[in-house]
């Protein structure tokens, strides 16, 4: 057991040290799959208006130019 | 350029004959014939903010689309993309520019209800430097993931990688390498 105010005061600076690793950590981990997003169901009809885009002739692929 | 009504049924009956996966064609050592067909097909959604990521993609886009050569590149105009976000995707909104990469083989097998590809969304970065490394990495994922067999485990593979990476960084107190932000 902490004896003195020191140790008290040691232990509460320890956990609030892993406390913000652990919360930044987790931040960084959410951020990074917010950037990165992976397809699955959920998204199906994003890609089929995408798809569908290129089916019906709206879209065509890239073939030169500068972007607007 | 020909209408599309002209040109649809060549391209149908050149896709029809079940054209090997990626995989299938990288098992029987079939290379030339894997670079020459597309594995990705990729979107391009940017309403056009005035945003460090704009202005990264705007810049580079050249050089990506030389680098993605063989792979479909479709570009929405600032309407089309204001359009398709406003429309059907409020959650999109400021995300962009954003990125879609559709995995060919997946959707010819599967169809969209499982995994078919990623989304790289340009607009949630800052700054120029970080919107540049984000977009390097997208090329290099898809250069280097071609013929992967299993696209799904190596993107969860490389996050995760990036996630213990980035641990690292915070604990050794070095500067993040703003990927993720």
């Amino acid at each position: 057991m902490p004896e003195t105010w020191s140790e008290y005061f040691t232990i509460f600076m320890s956990a609030l040290a892993v406390g913000y690793l652990v919360y930044e950590i987790d931040r960084r981990r959410r951020k990074l799959h917010d950037i990165w997003d992976v397809l699955g169901g959920e998204d199906a009809e994003l890609t089929e208006g995408l798809v569908s885009m290129v089916r019906n002739g709206e879209l065509r692929p890239y073939t030169g130019g500068a972007l607007a | 350029m020909p209408p599309a009504s002209q040109v649809s049924p060549v391209l149908e009956e050149a896709v029809v004959p079940e054209p090997l996966s990626h995989a299938e064609q990288a098992a029987s050592g079939d290379t030339e014939e894997t670079l020459a067909t597309p594995r990705f097909q990729i979107f391009i959604i940017d309403a056009g903010w005035n945003s460090a990521a704009h202005k990264v993609l705007r810049e580079n886009f050249a050089l990506l689309s030389d680098l993605q050569k063989g792979d479909p590149i479709y570009v929405l105009s600032r309407e089309k993309s204001v359009e398709f976000i406003r429309r059907n995707y409020a959650d999109l909104v400021g995300k962009d520019p954003i990125i879609a990469a559709h995995d060919l083989d997946l959707l010819r097998r599967s169809g969209t209800t499982g995994f078919h590809g990623f989304r790289l969304h340009l607009g949630l970065l800052r700054t120029e430097q970080q919107a540049l490394l984000a977009l390097q990495a997208f090329c290099r994922f898809l250069a280097t993931h071609r013929q992967s067999v299993d696209l799904e485990a190596e993107i969860r593979k490389d996050l995760r990688r990036e996630g213990i990476i980035g641990a690292i960084e915070i604990i050794l107190h070095h500067e993040p390498r703003e990927l993720g932000g």
